[in-house]
């Protein structure tokens, strides 16, 4: 052989290395699950199993290219114009679009964890371990190039730790590659600690914690995604402990019931995701005493096992339906043990009711005729040309309860809704603001009560107040009663009570609360609101018109793809369990 | 031989630098920290080269975007006036930060304080959102222009105590607030021309939230009004007021105060040129431009003689910084220092000055210094010294430090402050100035008690 076809072997060989490498690192280094280099004290660990089978919706074509459209309405913003910039840079520089390269960079799975210090990691598992030190080696070379520089004063440092080389850019990025995984923190501390943990074996890991391993099982292999908090951290951190300590508000403890005390007691919390016929499944698990004291249960626990809250209810333009099983009189008549400090406002709503309802007793004169069927239905509204459109539009809303005895508790609803009235009236004239004015209208031969306020004499510059959302109304349809904020709404339910199934729905076992959301509706009622949400935006955080339209822009395009979501609260095998079933268009 | 400030010949006379007191960076900030709540470097830079008066022209002449950005936050501050909460303050305050006009935006703030009215007694942010709106307009016209329409305000009814259901109207000790107060100043009228001038104001009530005149309540007796006699109504009034020499040495006396310093005493020979400006056919506008460009305002009576309100401490961060931050919150934090905006504690405003400072504002102020600042939580770190010193530092200012003294307290420091200031605060590899944190140096430098005074 000469030395010419040697030579031209060798560099036929040498051509083909790429090749050979980029196949060798696709399956190459089988990485063990983040959680066993992780310290067994994290209370807070994320993983994403299956990120592109979770990111689906997020890489469908038409998702990006909605947000891309409403990224598009932002291109005067410097930032962004700036990372657009940096993101074509470096589409060019690897060879590959971003989502090809998220693929590829984070197809095989992220975890992100808190450590008990608050020093975060993120580690993403690539397919590509080329791609992944191509990158680092472009951002090297430019945080390198700026470090020092006037403008770009931070640090950039790279050292090896216990065989592994480690990177550090600026004062709070850290990160180390191990084969096609990228480890990036916060803290150098932290990822000296992971460090030590895959090089030591036998350490307390995460992986290796009993209350990790409890959290992993309930959540099960089918998860494409999980989050485990350890509550037991957790609860020491002031602001956890203080919104699990309190039971000051009524209104919490009726949505939730049991939730909080559960959250308790628990010594863990996890989050499953999953997906399932094309709808994203979160599920929540945790562990602790099977049961709570019953005084958290009794009022949401239906009495027959196997059904649940009787089904939502729906009209024309419903955003939100909730159905609850709540006894509300088993609830009031356990609120010396459920609120044992008497608030001055629950003292204040015991006097107002005592006034609307003639002095007949709360609790057993009152919520005792009360059936234990909560209905509460969020519908888009219709406005008066007459009168126009407020510039804030607030959607109608109604609370639908059914009485045992209508006939004759249904007045006494009807007077108490009459004085409630009459009462805002009176505040508000104390202020000199107009009032309302109460009148009785019919539909189907069915008298109903509706107030509104009378139109303005003179449209000044095209606003139109926000009292023009409200025409308060009553109906009483059967044994239903419907407390609406507008008439139109109260009509749309009257027709949709004597048209729903009033048994419980078919749920599975334990189900205490059913909540329905329209994508759509919720979409549209937010794009009317779209100026009055920039506007807010503005003012809360500061930004300039441009990037606040933007940031909004985006959040609607986002929804827009929102098809529909429902959120179930349980309880499984003694413990609260909350479902949120998400379906994208 | 020394100028002499009480001299109104020298006070009044436009400021021409000299070898004495030449036209640099710390009285160039001076401006802009009373004209313009605080000034960036560049405005700072371009004041520098452009001269005093140049400077002052551009502050008190609307730009021509001036009009526009006007009509785009009025739309604001009313559209979030029609709830309850700090919406219109958030805007009030965002439009102090931005605007391109910020000499209308400390006026407005002045009559604010000047005229106390509160939304304690209104209790309703339309309301006060149109009053501020009322001060905004006339603020620069002739004072009668503005009693006028201040006077037609249901808003300062109510506060001034008359019913908000038209039971009544304004009782005497209002009247006497109207012109101990808002025009004449303490003690230059009698009880009879109180009285004299509620019958002057009969008539008028407060009903459905509109200002509404109801002939039959009307005393349409003759009166007699600070020497005056005639069938005086509203109208008549405010002229008999807006144009009595007390009242112009009164309102002069207060913008001395509010722009020249907390303490000064003037005579009634200084502020008679004032005055006259103010009250003898000039207006508002005239007046301020004429504090601006005196000899006075540059002078030492002047220099450092002023407890910032924490409005202007806020604002004094702010915008040095070219930053936005959510000014939802700070209104918040605002009120918690002492100064809501739409509620001064009394008729009379803030008592401003010392009162601004105690040991517990002076922690809270501290505070507010250190959350602006903060690379995270509540103001979101959108504040960023370090992104100001990128864009426009220059080689003569060696490093971030030094940047920021000469941004926000322009070398007023003493030596020891300025060698403590360092110590303790963070670095970041590096035992020079220039890698210092940035953040960690600008609360230091906000929370000193130099930089309490504006």
């Amino acid at each position: 052989m000469s030395k010419n076809m040697f030579r031209n072997s060798l560099a036929k060989l040498a051509s083909l290395l790429p090749l050979l490498f980029v196949t060798l690192s696709i399956h190459g280094e089988d990485l063990p699950p983040m959680a066993q280099w992780i310290p067994a004290d994290t209370p807070i660990m994320v993983e994403v199993s299956e990120p592109m089978a979770l990111m689906g919706p997020l890489l469908k074509p038409e998702f990006g290219q909605s947000v891309t459209t409403a990224l598009e309405n932002g291109k005067t913003n410097p930032k962004l114009q700036q990372f657009e910039a940096v993101v074509a840079a470096l589409e060019a520089q690897l060879g590959t679009d971003w989502r090809a390269g998220l693929r590829r960079l984070a197809g095989k799975g992220v975890s992100f964890c808190v450590g008990p210090s608050g020093a975060t990691l993120l580690a993403a598992d690539g397919e590509d371990e080329k791609l992944l030190s191509k990158l680092n080696d472009i951002i090297w070379q430019f945080a390198s190039a700026g470090a020092g520089q006037q403008d770009q004063p931070e640090t950039a440092d790279s050292r090896e730790y216990r065989g592994v080389k480690t990177w550090k850019l600026g004062t709070n990025e850290v990160h180390a590659l191990l084969g096609p995984r990228l480890v990036l923190g916060n803290r150098m501390s932290f990822l000296h600690q992971v460090l030590d943990l895959r090089a030591d074996a036998g350490g307390r890991t995460l992986a290796s914690s009993a209350m990790f391993k409890a959290a992993r099982e309930a959540v099960g292999k089918d998860a494409v995604a999980s989050v485990f908090l350890n509550l037991q951290t957790l609860r020491e951190t002031p602001g956890l402990k203080k919104a699990l300590d309190e039971d000051g508000n009524p209104v919490t403890a009726l949505l939730l019931a049991d939730a909080k005390p559960a959250l308790r007691s628990a010594s863990w919390l996890a989050l499953g995701v999953y997906v399932s016929g094309g709808k994203l499944i979160l599920r929540t698990y945790m562990d602790g005493a099977a049961q709570v004291a019953s005084k958290w249960t009794s009022f949401s626990t239906p009495p027959e096992a196997g059904v649940g809250p009787i089904p939502p209810l729906t009209v024309p333009g419903t955003i939100a339906s909730m159905s609850l099983y709540r006894d509300l009189h088993a609830f009031y008549a356990a609120k010396d043990a459920l609120f044992p400090e008497r608030t001055s406002g629950l003292i204040f709503f015991e006097n107002m009711m005592g006034i609307f309802f003639s002095g007949i007793d709360l609790t057993e004169g009152v919520l005792s005729e009360v059936r234990p069927d909560v209905r509460v239905v969020v519908a888009k509204q219709q406005y008066d040309p007459a009168i126009g459109t407020p510039a804030t539009q607030v959607p109608a809303f109604a609370v639908v309860l059914r009485l045992k005895e209508p006939q004759h508790f249904g007045e006494i609803v009807e007077e108490a809704w009459q004085k409630a009235i009459g009462l805002a009236n009176f505040t508000r004239g104390q202020k000199a603001l107009p009032g309302l004015i109460i009148d009785k209208a019919s539909q189907d031969g069915m008298k109903y009560t509706i107030s509104y306020y009378r139109p303005p004499t003179e449209r000044s510059s095209g606003t139109v107040d926000l009292r023009y959302n409200f025409r308060p109304s009553l109906a009483r349809p059967g044994d239903y009663v419907i407390l609406s904020s507008t008439d139109a709404l109260a009509r749309d339910l009257m027709d949709a009570v004597k048209q729903a199934p009033s048994t419980p729905a078919k749920v599975s076992s334990g189900a205490n609360s059913l909540m329905e959301i329209e994508g759509p509706a919720l979409s549209a009622i937010l794009e009317a609101n779209r100026e009055n949400m920039v506007r807010k935006n503005m003012v809360d955080k500061g930004d300039p018109r441009e990037k606040a339209e933007n940031d909004i822009g985006v959040l609607l395009a986002a929804l827009g793809h929102l098809d529909h979501a429902s959120l179930t609260l349980r309880r499984d095998a003694g413990r609260p369990q909350a479902q949120l079933e998400i379906r994208f268009k | 031989m020394k100028p002499d400030p009480n001299d109104p010949a020298w006070a009044w006379a436009l400021f021409q630098p000299d070898a004495e007191r030449p036209w640099d960076l710390p009285l160039a900030a001076h401006l802009y920290r009373r004209a313009a709540f605080g000034g960036t470097w560049p405005e700072l830079q371009r004041a520098l080269s452009e001269g005093p008066q140049a400077t002052i022209d551009k502050l008190v002449h609307p730009t021509p975007e001036a009009a526009d950005f006007d009509r785009l936050y009025d739309d604001y501050e009313n559209a979030a006036a029609a709830s309850d909460g700090y919406g219109s303050q958030a805007w009030w305050l965002r439009r102090m930060i931005e605007s391109p006009q910020p000499l209308q935006e400390q006026v407005t703030l002045f009559w604010h304080n000047h005229f106390g009215i509160s939304n304690v007694h209104v209790k309703s942010n339309a309301s006060l959102c149109r009053h501020t709106h009322v001060l905004r307009q006339h603020g620069l016209s002739s004072f009668e222009e503005l009693l006028g329409a201040i006077m037609a305000e249901p808003a300062v009814w109510t506060c001034l105590g008359a019913g908000a259901n038209g039971k009544r109207g304004l009782s005497d000790s209002s009247v006497r607030i109207l012109m101990d107060q808002y025009t004449l100043g303490p003690g230059r009228c009698s009880d009879l021309d109180v009285r004299e001038g509620t019958r002057a104001l009969s008539g008028w009530i407060v009903s459905q939230g509109e200002l509404r005149f109801v002939p039959g309540e009307y005393d349409a007796t003759p009166k007699k009004i600070l020497g005056q006699e005639g069938d005086f109504d509203r109208k008549a009034l405010v002229g008999i007021l807006a144009k009595h020499p007390a009242t112009g040495q009164w309102l002069a006396q207060q913008l001395v105060r509010w722009f020249i310093s907390d303490t000064a005493k003037p005579s009634e020979s200084l502020l008679a040129p004032l005055a006259k400006q103010l009250t003898g056919g000039g207006n508002t506008a005239k007046g301020v431009e004429m504090l601006l460009r005196s000899n006075l305002f540059f002078s030492a009576e002047a220099y450092r003689q002023k407890v910032r309100s924490p409005v202007e401490l806020a604002l004094g961060i702010i915008r040095p910084l070219e930053g936005r931050v959510g000014t939802v919150r700070l209104a918040v934090d605002l009120a918690e220092l002492g100064q809501e905006l739409y509620e001064p504690p009394t008729i009379r405003g803030w008592a401003g000055g010392l009162s601004w400072l105690n040991p517990l504002t002076m922690l809270g102020r501290a505070r507010l210094a250190e959350a602006l600042l903060a690379e995270s939580g509540a103001y979101e770190g959108r504040l960023d010294p370090a992104g100001v010193l990128n864009r426009h530092g220059q080689p003569a200012i060696d490093g971030i430090g030094q940047f920021l003294v000469q941004l926000y307290l322009q070398g007023d420091l003493a030596p020891e402050t300025l060698a403590a200031l360092h110590t303790g605060v963070s670095a970041t590899g590096s035992a020079d100035t220039r890698s210092a944190n940035p953040r960690q140096l600008a609360t230091r430098l906000a929370s000193l008690p130099e930089f309490q005074l504006a």
